[in-house]
């Protein structure tokens, strides 16, 4: 016991070669195989096509860091597109169609915590649940077809540039920096690391882990709603499908990038690259012309080989 | 019993905290009976008792974790109630527990402060300038010289102790309940926090400090109090006792000692020699013999080793050195060797590790003897059912058949039908930690009888077990165990309570 609490991980600065190195040799590997990888419009595509993931993923990191998990992501992101979507074309504002995008997914989010927080029901099935909710409720309001004609206002989201930066790339900077500034800079952030360290902390501080969980839960399901936003705008219309499978690269990043499934061990410039590197990973797949299908077993293969060098690390 | 002792230096302080016939039951169990226990300003306060006597049950009642069933609380001569942990935490009363309660990916300042962080500018943020100023400082004054950003889980055990202290400090604590804070130092970071205690005991913070050393007691404490059986036995001054009398005090506890033990007239050949074991799970130079015929006994305070010597003979931890030769021959790996040589082991969480709760009784008394049973690899449910009917039979199980789930099982028949599991699969070895953990007493002899009638046919049995009483009525002889290390060896003669707490203790 004493010997385990010595060798522990020293900083978290320790963490930064093992995603590095796998963004750095997929970088290599495609530059080298793939033609116009390297390319600046190519890499700018590979940063606006993460700009959804880093939205789902950054939000995701707090939530497993928590020792939890949410499966209901992707089906959230799906629904609130078709929200923007629909309500964007009913009302001819992009404002409206966000509002009602951010509702739905703040009001998914916050299920899922009082499922897991107060229910006590394992976050793997409490978000399998309402992932099936979510998908569901995307084939009422949609009708099973794809959403059109929604309004230029939402679909210049994903093609404008700010100073010559895509839109999107700017809204994941700004992302990054506000969850940065949430996890280091805030009270709410050190309650993050100790929902998933040490509840009885909290709990002896005279705070309610409950409450802090339902809120980093709700949180993620806001996140799929603002993301739901780009979703509709990047696919210039609403489809009952477009967020499938999302949730799965966006563990697959968190876990690349470093965060642990336990003892609230998160790091957030870990799943940043960790995104970036499943970005690449399809980007590159898809240059050398591989079927979507080998790129989902890519990235499957790419958290085996991420959680494979998690244990290794806490091994040593 | 006289419920007020003297303060310190003779001068008639008043208590800072009193407690008055505190009572706390559990179902079965009187945890804590009638309790009286006078806490005065700037002491440590020593609290010693066996295993189970009751000291973390008064413990967590002083700080709120548990409620008293009766009895009353006075602060400063003042009647007060602790119903939670925040009661105890307003009336500056902190534990220091043997389980941190720190976050270990946070710094060492996010630690101490977490909830009563220093507000940044921003709403929400934390005035990172200050929170680390103010640990530095607070650092400083209990003299743990270390920089307030370290994460915390890069720290050792010792200065995550003290980070500990000064989150208790910071919450101006006047009162430190501390549980055996030196079981995981070394010398050197004892001696530290020896000196800390010295510090706050100076600032007129008063220490109640858990201890099984009996050179602790005395180097450090002003008062003692013993517990035995859930009672105060007396609160006496170290310079008015000795270690003798102190360990007089703890033992004697009263049970039915009913227990029946067929003792055979001359042991039966080796079975079980380990030589020199050492195992990085703690334990060191380990020699234990065990013939047939023969209950030895492996006692000692809890952490002191004995599951772990069970564990590394069963072949469930890695061994560093030595040997452990079984029936004649040499044992080494892993559990299922060491359970195909007949070895059983049978741990303290029978209900985690040794039975499938929701299936039968009949599956479990064969499911370690299939290989045995059906050497085809072909189940058959009739001799299954003999076998486990025949068990049932043996050892008294009372189920009202074999597809009876377990789990349904009282705690004593449950333990029976563990121990059928393993004579089926041919066991000749039997290692008990615990044996009669969570078991009425009619349970108790019960299984002590079994056990008897298991050694004399031939097999042989390590008992693990808490219980002085029950290893002195029931073992041929014991070895007990301090710090990872065999501290001494008891015959039947020289196999009394006094004797095992004399051994388990720092005190020879």
């Amino acid at each position: 016991m004493r010997e385990a609490a010595i060798v522990s991980q020293a900083n978290p600065l320790q963490r930064i070669p093992g995603v590095a190195i796998v963004l750095g040799a997929l970088i290599v590997l495609f530059g080298a195989i793939a033609p116009g990888f390297l390319s600046p419009a190519n890499l700018s595509n590979v940063l606006v096509q993460s700009t959804i993931l880093t939205m789902l993923a950054l939000p995701m990191t707090l939530i497993i860091m928590t020792e939890g998990l949410d499966l209901s992501m992707g089906a959230v992101l799906t629904l609130t597109s078709l929200c923007v979507a629909i309500v964007s074309l009913a009302t001819k504002s992009m404002l409206l169609g966000l509002g009602a995008g951010v509702l739905v997914g703040a009001a998914f989010g916050t299920v899922n915590g009082w499922l897991v927080a107060i229910l006590g029901i394992p976050p793997f099935v409490a978000t399998l649940g309402t992932l099936g909710m979510a998908q569901g409720l995307s084939l009422i309001v949609s009708d099973g077809q794809s959403v059109v004609g929604i309004p230029h206002s939402v679909r210049d989201i994903y093609s404008a540039t700010l100073a010559g930066v895509p839109v999107p790339i700017v809204i994941a900077l700004v992302t990054y920096a506000f969850f940065h500034a949430l996890l280091y800079h805030t009270r709410f952030g050190s309650y993050v690391f100790a929902l998933g360290g040490n509840r009885e902390a909290l709990r002896y501080a005279g705070l309610s882990p409950n409450k802090l969980l339902i809120a980093v839960y709700a949180l993620g399901g806001t996140m799929a709603g603002i993301a739901g936003l780009l979703m509709t705008a990047r696919m210039n219309s609403g489809h009952p499908t477009a967020g499938l499978g999302l949730e799965f690269d966006a563990i697959a990043a968190v876990a690349v990038g470093g965060t642990s499934f336990e003892r609230g061990n998160g790091w957030l410039l870990g799943t940043l690259l960790g995104v970036i590197s499943v970005g690449v990973l399809r980007n590159g797949l898809n240059l050398i012309s591989l079927p979507s299908s080998v790129q989902v077993a890519s990235v499957g293969v790419l958290v085996i080989v991420a959680l494979f060098l998690d244990g290794l690390r806490s091994r040593a | 019993m006289n419920a007020h002792v003297s303060p310190p230096g003779e001068t008639a302080a008043a208590p800072l905290l009193e407690l008055r016939g505190i009572s706390k039951a559990f179902p079965g169990v009187k945890a804590l009976d009638d309790v009286s226990f006078a806490l005065y300003p700037g002491e440590v306060h020593m609290l010693l008792g066996e295993n189970g006597a009751g000291k973390s049950s008064l413990m967590k009642v002083l700080c709120g974790a548990y409620q008293a069933d009766a009895g009353e609380f006075f602060y400063n001569g003042e009647k007060v109630t602790i119903a939670s942990t925040a009661d105890a935490q307003k009336l500056g009363i902190a534990v220091i527990f043997q389980e941190f309660s720190l976050v270990p990916y946070l710094d060492i300042a996010q630690n101490i402060f977490l909830g009563r962080e220093p507000k940044g500018r921003i709403p929400g943020t934390i005035d990172r300038r200050r929170i680390l100023a103010d640990a530095k400082r607070l650092l400083d004054t209990i003299g743990f010289e270390i920089d307030p950003s370290i994460i915390v889980n890069t720290l050792g055990v010792a200065q995550q102790q003290m980070v500990e202290i000064a989150k208790a400090i910071s919450q101006n604590a006047r009162i430190l309940v501390m549980d055996e804070p030196t079981a995981a130092l070394s010398d050197r970071e004892t001696e530290l926090l020896f000196a800390l205690i010295a510090r706050l005991k100076a600032d007129g913070v008063s220490i109640v400090y858990i201890s099984h050393r009996m050179a602790e007691v005395f180097a450090l404490g002003d008062r003692i109090t013993v517990l035995r059986d859930g009672r105060r036995i007396d609160g006496v001054k170290p310079a008015d006792v000795t270690p003798d009398q102190l360990v007089r005090m703890m033992v004697g506890r009263t049970v039915d000692m009913t227990y029946p033990r067929h003792f055979a007239d001359k042991p039966g050949e080796v079975l079980l020699e380990v030589r020199n074991l050492t195992a990085p799970s703690g334990i060191s130079d380990i020699n234990i013999e065990v013939r047939r015929g023969e209950i030895v006994g492996l006692c000692g305070l809890v952490g002191s080793g004995r599951t772990e010597v069970a564990r590394a003979i069963f072949g469930a931890d890695p061994v560093a050195s030595g040997e452990i030769v079984f029936d004649g021959k040499p044992i080494s790996g892993e559990p299922d060797i060491a359970a195909r040589r007949g070895i059983a082991l049978i741990p303290e969480s029978r209900k985690s590790e040794g039975l499938a709760l929701l299936r039968s009784v009949g599956d479990n008394l064969v499911v370690s003897a299939l290989r045995k049973l059906f050497p085809s690899g072909l189940f058959d449910p009739r001799g299954s059912q003999r076998t486990a009917d025949g068990l049932i039979r043996q050892l008294r199980i009372a189920t009202p058949s074999a597809r009876q789930t377990v789990g349904l099982l009282s705690g004593g028949n449950q333990q029976k039908v563990v121990i059928g599991k393993w004579l089926a699969a041919g066991a000749k070895l039997f290692i008990f930690d615990e044996p009669t953990r969570g078991i009425d007493v009619g349970a108790k002899s019960e299984i002590f009888a079994l056990i008897d009638r298991l050694v004399a046919e031939g097999a042989a049995a390590l008992m693990i077990s808490s219980e002085q009483v029950e290893i002195c009525h029931v073992c041929d002889r014991a070895y007990v165990m301090r710090e990872g290390r065999v501290a001494g060896h008891l015959t039947r003669n020289e196999l009394t309570e006094e004797n095992i707490v004399r051994l388990g203790m720092h005190h020879a």
